[in-house]
Parts: C-alpha cells; sequence; structure tokens
C-alpha cells in the first residue's frame, strides 16, 4: 500500500506504531495448545478465566462499597476475602511463570477481558 | 483449483468495464483476477490452490490492493483474508442464498467510505491529571490511620476503583462529543473504548465521501478540545468494518 | 519529513490495513472450533474472528493457511 492514509495525526508516529504494532502481538500469543506447552498453556486459559471472574467480582464489590450499603463489619469480612483471593492469583501465576499481560487474552468481539 | 474471493460488487451496467479494470490489476501471488456473476451480483476471484496458499504480510497486502484498487470505482463489499470457496458454482449459490444480505449491505455502503479514528493518552498523565481533579472533590478514599489490614486494603482498591470510574467517565464525555458530530454528518459510528492503557478509543465511522473534509475538521477541533490526547485518523477505506454478516 | 516519519507513517498505514483485510470484511464462516493436539474438541458457533486469529499466527509463522 503506497498511498498514506493517514489523514490526521498530532502523536509521535513511534508511540502509535508501536501501540498497534504491541496489540497485533498481544492477539496473536492465544488458545495454542500443543503437547509441549498443554500444561502452561491450559493454565494460562484457566488462570485468565479465574482472573477475569475476580476482577469482576472486585469491581462489583467496589461498587458496593462505593454505595455505602455496607456494615463496617461486612467491609472487613469482604477485604479479607478479596484479599486473599489475590494472594492466592498471584501465588499460581507465580507457580505457572505467568505475568498479568500473558493472561490478557484478546476475545475478538469481547475485545481485551481486562 | 479454487476461487479466493476479494469482493463482492453491483454489477456494472457498462459491460466490460470491469473486464477491462480486471486485466489490468494482478491478485494475490500475481494470478489474474476474473469475475463471477450472478445477475447483478458480481464476485470478484481469482484461481488459487487452497493448499498453495502461504499467509505472509505480502500476501494479505496484495488482497487488499485488489480490493483498494475495485472501491475506487465500485460500490463493493470486502471479503475477509482467505475467503475461498470451491468453485464458481459454488459462489453462485452462495450469492443466490445469501442475495438480500448481499443487496442490504451494498446498498448500506453505496457511495460511503470508512474512517478511522484512534485516540491516545499518555495513561500516566492522564491519571495524574484526574487525580488532581479529584482531588478538588475529595472523592479518592483518604488515608486512615488505624485500620485493619483488610480495611486498608479496601480502602486502596476504592481508591483505584474511582480512579477508573473517572477515567470511564472521562472517556465517556468523549464518546459523547464523537457522537454528535457524527450524528450530525449523518454518519454510521462504532467506537471501542479502552483498547489499552493508551489507545482510549478505536473508532470507525462509515460516512458520505463528500463530508471528508467536514469529518476532517471535526476531529481537529475535537483535537481542540483535548490538547494532552493524540488523535489519528485514518482513512479513506473500503467498508470493511460495516460489512458484518457471515455468509450461510 | 525525515525518513524515520514516512517509515513509521507507512508502518501504521500498514498495520491498519492488515487489521481490517484479516479481521473485518464479510466472513465465510462464523464456527470456532478450539482445538487440542489437532483434536477438535470445542465447537461455539458465533461469528468470531478465528479466521483472523488462525491468519495471524499462520502469518507469524508462514505457514498455509487452511480455512474451514
Amino acid at each position: 500500500m503506497s498511498e498514506n492514509k493517514i489523514l490526521f495525526n498530532t502523536g509521535s508516529f513511534d508511540e502509535i506504531s508501536g501501540e498497534i504494532g504491541n496489540l497485533a502481538t498481544i492477539e496473536d500469543s492465544k488458545l495454542k495448545l500443543t503437547p509441549d506447552n498443554a500444561d502452561s498453556g491450559l493454565a494460562k486459559l484457566v488462570l485468565t478465566l479465574v482472573e477475569l471472574i475476580r476482577k469482576l467480582v472486585e469491581k462489583q464489590a467496589m461498587r458496593r462499597v462505593d454505595g455505602g450499603s455496607l456494615t463496617d463489619e461486612e467491609i472487613e469480612r469482604l477485604g479479607e476475602t478479596l484479599m486473599k483471593l489475590e494472594m492466592k492469583m498471584d501465588e499460581l501465576k507465580k507457580h505457572f511463570n505467568l505475568t498479568d499481560r500473558d493472561l490478557n487474552i484478546n476475545l475478538g468481539p469481547l475485545g481485551d477481558l481486562m | 483449483m479454487e476461487k479466493l474471493i476479494y469482493a463482492i460488487l453491483s454489477q456494472d451496467k457498462n459491460a466490460g468495464r470491469l473486464t477491462s479494470l480486471l486485466s489490468g490489476i494482478k491478485g494475490m501471488s500475481s494470478a489474474s483476477l476474473e469475475e463471477v456473476c450472478l445477475d447483478d451480483i458480481t464476485v470478484v476471484t481469482s484461481d488459487v490452490n487452497k493448499a498453495d496458499i502461504v499467509a505472509s504480510k505480502s500476501t494479505a497486502l496484495d488482497f487488499a490492493r485488489v480490493i483498494e484498487t475495485l472501491s475506487q470505482q465500485y460500490t463493493l463489499l470486502p471479503m475477509r483474508f482467505g475467503s475461498v470457496m470451491e468453485s464458481a458454482g459454488a459462489i453462485k449459490k452462495m450469492v443466490e442464498r445469501n442475495r438480500a444480505e448481499i443487496v442490504q449491505n451494498l446498498r448500506n455502503v453505496e457511495g460511503r467510505y470508512e474512517f478511522g479514528l484512534k485516540i491516545f493518552c499518555d495513561s500516566e498523565k492522564l491519571m495524574a491529571e484526574l487525580k488532581e481533579k479529584a482531588g478538588n472533590t475529595i472523592t479518592l478514599q483518604a488515608p486512615e490511620p488505624n485500620v485493619s489490614v483488610f480495611r486498608d486494603y479496601v480502602n486502596r482498591k476504592l481508591s483505584e476503583h474511582r480512579l477508573e470510574e473517572m477515567l470511564v467517565h472521562y472517556v465517556d464525555a468523549i464518546i459523547a462529543e464523537i457522537t454528535a458530530t457524527l450524528t450530525a454528518l449523518n454518519a454510521v459510528q462504532k467506537i471501542k473504548k479502552m483498547v489499552s492503557p493508551a489507545m482510549i478509543i478505536d473508532a470507525v465511522f462509515l460516512i458520505e465521501a463528500s463530508l471528508k473534509d467536514e469529518l476532517v475538521s471535526s476531529i481537529a477541533g475535537l483535537q481542540e478540545k483535548y490538547p494532552s490526547l493524540n488523535l489519528m485518523m485514518t482513512g479513506p477505506w473500503p467498508p470493511y468494518n460495516f460489512v458484518d454478516f457471515t455468509v450461510k | 519529513m525525515n525518513d524515520n516519519v514516512i517509515d513509521r507513517s507507512k508502518d501504521i498505514t500498514i498495520l491498519e490495513v492488515l487489521d481490517r483485510v484479516l479481521n473485518k470484511g464479510v466472513i465465510l464462516t462464523g464456527d470456532l472450533v478450539i482445538s487440542v493436539a489437532d483434536i477438535d474438541l470445542v465447537y461455539v458457533g458465533v461469528k468470531l474472528m478465528l479466521s483472523s486469529v488462525e491468519t495471524m499466527e499462520q502469518l507469524k509463522s508462514g505457514k498455509a493457511i487452511n480455512p474451514k
């Protein structure tokens, strides 16, 4: 494509092409399960979904806390559970050698999960 | 030998004009381009050996180039790269089965082009700006002394949550402006938000070709309103994002 | 305009083109099959961008396309 399709741009081209290029790379690292990487492939899939649910639960919890409808004791219990959940996830991630970025699978129409 | 499909067009009343255009361009891997016609619909194809197709940047670009050239003279529905059918006969049957949707989609995109708008932010700077604004209204959770480790955890998460909400509101406000502008220009839009920490908006518009200059100046106006953001507009494109149907 | 800007803007244009031709446009099949070790395991009938996922992966490894 020899013609330039860029009509209007105020940012640095370097940053932008890096950013768009990054997305292409993120898309690559998906559900590709082979005998060699089966363990970490499955782990990635499972942990991504668990992480998604954890984040959604956390978000919902924060909305409740912000809404002011919870008692102090309920907030304490919520804090304890959420904190332990997050610590557990960190352990699992470490165990399978996965970073947050590894877990950010893009499912097409759903967009990035996180 | 199978058929690689590039695009679906309304048949050119001027018989031979399309044929002559096709004879002047090469398809993927230098194959020659052909037409498969059924009544008023023409499908542009090239012969291909499915087993031999190599997916590479250059073959994808070859494919896209054909669509680009055609779109300058014809209203068309671009196919996704790798669209292959067994034969011309199979293609005709496919057109027959999908005729209504094809015709509807061609009508939707006639005389219109697609433009893309991506908006980038410096996420640290933006968060700092938003935090500052929040500081004035004290919506962030203030650090409390003498709380349990669990309550402290909740407080921290609450602050993060409120910052995120502010970001979402900020982006929603921009989207509302874009929407207002585009509605005024009678355009169709599709907007994705928060695609990545830096790309807060990824939008595509379908707009009359004649309104391109208005669109560009509206976007320039938007840029002025948000000096700390980077707006990038591209186009005109064939209507890739506005032909969302799956062939039966 | 120095060369770097021209190269970069070409890069961006190419990325935009590839994003469209690989991920958008009319699709011939909307079914998703998740395979493990070449064994089809999970069938999901959605209008998904499976072909682009496959195409992107194959694009990186340079293998041949095998559209379903």
